[in-house]
């Protein structure tokens, strides 16, 4: 499958020197550029990427609101894949927030910048889990309220299967462990996604630890 | 309560006579007023009656005067200073000299200054008068007739009745020391009340601070942005640069020259943003260096604390970044070495080499005294410089001696 992309970063070198990469692998190419998120609605609308890959900061219209803008007036928008220079920027939490489904450090390795690009571009699976966890944990309230997410009406399993997303697990990895068929799994993710009323995995881990039915605090051990 | 072993060591302690010291300070305080007193109601005797004239003039010149003189902002510096050296007792003065001192302050001030005379001249008098008295108790014993006790208006009758008096006027000097040592405490424990910064002030200096720390944070937000983008670059080009080195060598050429003008910017910007946080410290005073050693154990020796320093090679030729950090290591340690160690010698020994500085600085420990660690407060500090530096540092318990070994190369490492 042909994956498209769009980059939107302030900074030429930083975009060309993306743009190599991407375009070095068969299956991804560049569609369009842009350096700031003003226009990168219309941008969108025209190229019809799979992936945008966003600075979070940038001058006029930030990562964020651009990202914002994306999911507010797109029909299917496409996956956001936000870029950042600091792991512990908490622009990255609000982005998202605002429904950017992963994160990528501008310093990764150019094999982990297209990887994070297919991996998004499939979704089943969480981009960098641990990373996501300590961003949340820098934001959550100090006690969470445990029932956070009980309006959502998740049943135990799909509760259970909740956290084995938001530790990074793979629907196989999350069938193997819970000994049911691939297809149940994936059933299940998509009712907790609607419940939520997420448009992806990232989206629905956000939810909930931003509810606390998750608290990013608790030791517990992290898949990815 | 101290132990009676305390009690028993307190004339042998060094901090006792310096207490000693600030009251007799206090006593020769005195004088001025006194004399003062005296020309004031001779002079005003012819139009007042005697009583009132001396009523005015010890009002005016025993009462308002000293009050007067406490407020001046110098004495309250001198006080400070003296407090500090002779009553051991930390004052925090910090930034105090900016602010023009409040009402509060100098009322403060001049409270203490007359407690420091009125208390000074006590025992100033006490240890005038008491020697001829010690004697001639001592010999009433031996004498036919009444004996005078010293220049008191008071006898004793002469004889062996009067036996009694010997241990009395043997132990009275004793009761001196004491009485100096344990009002020199009871003026320590009042001292950051009256010569500490009012709490507008405290409040000023913190602001003060606070200003400082966010104008660093800033530079440091600055520095962190501008060498992030920098880094950014430089990793995504070459990255990228790698993995078309073979298909596009015409991009590969650019981002070699991409990366290295993004470094150099990185670079550039580094240096000065670190130029500012330099000229920051270096602005607000003029920073010590080794040249000032001397005059460090000097005053370390004034307030009281044995030290030996032992200096060797061309201390004036170290570079400027190294001398005034080595200056900061000497300190810390000298201070360090006061609070945990107590009254003990220490040794200071410093050489410059060709590629080195290294400099020790040993003292015996204290088997009595543990060695608080206090956090390791001063120790960090210590170690914060030395690792800026790229030097070594060792410290702790060496035979019988608490030693600290530091070793600073004198040119960076390339």
């Amino acid at each position: 499958m042909n994956l498209g992309i769009v980059l939107v970063d302030d900074e030429p070198l930083i975009r060309s020197g993306l743009r190599a990469i991407i375009n070095a692998e068969p299956d991804l190419s560049v569609l369009g550029e842009a350096d700031d998120g003003a226009g990168v609605t219309a941008m969108v609308r025209r190229l019809r990427p799979d992936v945008v890959l966003m600075d979070v900061r940038m001058p006029v219209v930030d990562g964020i609101e651009a990202t914002r803008r994306l999911l507010a007036n797109l029909d299917e928008p496409p996956r956001v894949l936000v870029l950042t220079t600091f792991e512990n920027d908490d622009y990255v939490f609000d982005a998202l927030r605002a429904g950017a489904s992963g994160f990528l450090l501008k310093r990764a390795r150019p094999d982990e910048v297209v990887r994070a690009i297919r991996l998004l571009a499939a979704g089943d699976s969480l981009l960098f889990p641990a990373a996501i966890r300590a961003l949340a944990a820098r934001r959550a309230p100090a006690t969470p309220t445990a029932s956070g997410l009980d309006s959502a009406g998740l049943t135990d399993r799909e509760a259970e299967i909740l956290r084995l997303i938001a530790q990074g697990r793979s629907n196989a990895e999350i069938s193997a462990q819970l000994i049911v068929s691939a297809e149940t799994v994936k059933t299940h993710v998509a009712h907790v996604l609607a419940k939520l009323d997420a448009r992806d995995r990232t989206q629905a881990v956000i939810r909930a630890y931003d509810s606390g039915f998750i608290a990013p605090r608790d030791p517990h051990p992290d898949g990815g | 309560m101290p132990r009676p072993r305390e009690l028993l060591a307190i004339p042998a302690r060094r901090s006792t006579w310096r207490r000693y010291a600030y009251h007799v300070i206090g006593a020769a305080l005195v004088a001025p007023y006194v004399t003062l007193t005296g020309f004031v109601a001779l002079a005003l005797q012819g139009g007042a009656g005697v009583v009132a004239a001396w009523t005015i003039a010890i009002a005016a010149c025993c009462l308002v005067a000293p009050i007067a003189t406490g407020m001046l902002a110098p004495v309250r510096m001198l006080e400070i200073a003296a407090a500090r050296l002779l009553l051991g007792v930390e004052v925090d003065d910090a930034d105090l000299i900016r602010d023009a001192a409040s009402w509060s302050t100098r009322w403060r001030s001049a409270a203490w200054f007359v407690a420091h005379v009125a208390v000074g001249g006590v025992i100033g008098t006490l240890t005038v008068i008491l020697p001829p008295v010690v004697v001639s108790a001592c010999s009433a014993p031996f004498a036919t007739g009444d004996v005078q006790l010293g220049r008191l208006d008071a006898t004793v009758p002469g004889g062996p009745e009067s036996a009694w008096l010997v241990p009395l006027a043997l132990l009275s000097p004793a009761a001196l020391v004491y009485l100096a040592v344990g009002v020199g405490a009871l003026l320590a424990r009042v001292a950051p009340r009256l010569l500490g910064p009012s709490p507008a002030e405290q409040l000023g200096a913190a602001q003060r601070r606070a200003d400082r720390l966010a104008e660093r944070n800033r530079l440091a937000r600055e520095l962190h942005d501008s060498v992030g983008h920098a880094l950014s670059i430089v990793t995504v080009q070459a990255g990228a640069a790698g993995r078309v080195l073979d298909s596009d060598l015409a991009f590969a050429r650019q981002a070699l020259s991409d990366i290295e003008t993004s470094a150099r910017n990185g670079l550039r910007d580094l240096d000065h943003v670190l130029g500012l946080l330099r000229d920051d410290t270096a602005a607000r005073a003029p920073t010590p260096t080794l040249a000032d050693l001397q005059r460090l154990v000097a005053s370390t020796r004034s307030a009281g604390i044995d030290v030996t320093a032992e200096l060797t090679g061309r201390i004036d030729e170290v570079p400027q970044a190294v001398s005034r950090e080595a200056y900061r290591i000497v300190q810390e340690s000298l201070t360090n070495a006061a609070r945990h160690a107590g009254d003990v010698p220490v040794s200071l020994t410093l050489n410059v080499g060709v590629e080195h500085l290294e400099l020790k600085l040993t003292n015996p420990l204290d088997a009595s005294r543990t060695q608080r660690g206090g956090g390791g407060r001063g120790l960090n500090g210590i170690q914060e410089r030395v690792a800026s530096l790229r030097g070594q540092l060792t410290a702790g318990p060496d035979a019988g001696e608490w030693r600290i070994a530091v070793r600073l190369p004198l040119h960076p490492t390339p």
